[in-house]
């Protein structure tokens, strides 16, 4: 639990420049079998996480309205073009 | 060179375009008439500002690298929204966009923008940035992003801000306080929003970079081991054997020889030898006159009269055949 938060908190460019580490340290060839097979294991959990965190959000376009002071809702953004444009993708 | 917000002397003609029944202006000449109205406020605006640090690059926020969550205060209906929109989505098809509409020109503009920022900050914590803007236009359109009402908007938003107004030559005060500037709004979805094709190769990039890498170590390890080895056989019993082997070879080779040479010396002597019997051989001497004399039977050599009696059968071997015989007599020679 404690690990899946931190994940969350790690910001996308920190795993793509560790992930780039991992590639030099590999290529560098100085690893014994087990660094390597250890390296190579969490360098494709890091490029797994990568693509979570690429994937994580939803696609979603809306239009905010304010009510008041303090008062507000969302609706599917409505101008007749930005529809037209939704429906594209 | 005239720049927006110049105040300007005009020399030339007026017409009218009867088609349309549009007034053109030809201009002859052009006269600077001193800095405009517009331009002064900016200015004075503009280095007011600067002297209260509100464009300093230390209080600039950085945007995140993956936004998730953006908001664009503009107009609902102009081309701004639908570049900004449309290309974002090109760059990340997974993104959330909130628009905020908002009026971008006439008096109330600037304060109603401002006051959607606030509005944001209050209510939208977790909005990665906001774009702020609208397309081209004149010095006069695009002047709320020149009131300070606005600036000190975007200066206190905790939410990073990014200022997307008019074309690439058109700077707002808005600019200069914005966390990011950006030419146009296309522009502004362009710099924020992540390629996320790119991205994904780049992580496959990565990860084919890695394999090869490790497949490579692997190898690499392999060819030690086989290099190892061949030393550790060059070292090991058996090329001990095999060096035992060749020098059996060699020495049974060289034993071979020797004792061929000794064989060679025995039959060497053998002849010698052989010859020498031939010269002691009594046939030799029977050649040269002698014969020998023998008992029939019991073929025994006669060589004393005490061997024979008057009568007894004898043989003579001579060099080409024998003579029987018998004793008619034995007389001793005495000397």
């Amino acid at each position: 639990m404690k690990n899946k938060k931190k994940v969350e908190d790690i910001p996308f460019e920190e795993y793509l420049r560790k992930l780039e580490k991992i590639v030099n340290k590999l290529e560098e060839g100085e690893l014994t079998l087990d660094e390597s097979v250890k390296t190579y294991e969490e360098g494709m959990n890091i490029s797994k996480i990568c693509l979570e965190k690429l994937n994580k959000t939803k696609k979603k376009i809306e239009q905010l309205v304010i009510e008041g002071e303090e008062k507000y809702s969302t609706k599917p953004f409505s101008e007749k073009e930005g529809e037209d444009i939704i429906n594209e993708f | 060179m005239p720049v927006d917000g110049m105040k300007v002397k005009i020399r030339g003609d007026v017409s009218v375009y009867e088609k349309r029944g549009e007034y053109q202006l030809y201009v002859k000449e052009i006269i600077e008439a001193g800095k405009g109205e517009l331009y002064l406020a900016f200015e004075r605006l503009k280095a007011k500002l600067k002297d209260e640090g509100l464009f300093s690059e230390k209080v600039k926020k950085k945007l995140p690298f993956i936004p998730q969550n953006i908001a664009v205060i503009t107009s609902p209906t102009g081309a701004a929204i639908r570049d900004i929109i449309t290309i974002s989505l090109r760059r990340f098809p997974n993104l959330s966009i909130l628009v905020v509409p908002s009026l971008v020109q006439g008096t109330s503009a600037a304060q109603e923008i401002a006051k959607k920022i606030d509005f944001l900050n209050k209510y939208f914590k977790d909005l990665d940035f906001i774009i702020m803007g609208r397309g081209g236009g004149s010095i006069e359109e695009l002047w709320a992003f020149n009131e300070e009402i606005l600036a000190r908007s975007i200066y206190h938003s905790k939410i990073p801000i990014v200022s997307a107004v008019g074309h690439e030559t058109d700077f707002t005060i808005s600019d200069f306080v914005a966390d990011l500037r950006s030419p146009t709004p296309s522009a502004a979805a362009e710099m924020t929003i992540p390629d996320k094709n790119n991205l994904i190769n780049n992580l496959s990039l990565l990860k084919s970079k890695i394999t090869r890498a490790v497949k490579r170590n692997f190898e690499l390890k392999i060819e030690n081991i086989n290099s190892v080895s061949r030393s550790l056989k060059y070292q090991g019993p058996e090329n001990k054997i095999n060096q035992y082997y060749q020098y059996i070879d060699e020495f049974s080779a060289r034993l071979n020889s020797r004792i061929k040479h000794q064989v060679e010396l025995y039959e060497e002597r053998v002849k010698k030898e052989s010859q020498r019997l031939d010269s002691l051989s009594p046939w030799a001497v029977i050649e040269r006159g002698y014969s020998i004399c023998r008992k029939i039977p019991g073929k025994e050599i006669i060589k004393r009269l005490e061997q024979i009696e008057v009568g007894t059968k004898i043989e003579v071997i001579i060099s080409d055949g024998k003579i029987l015989s018998k004793v008619e007599r034995k007389e001793a020679v005495s000397n």
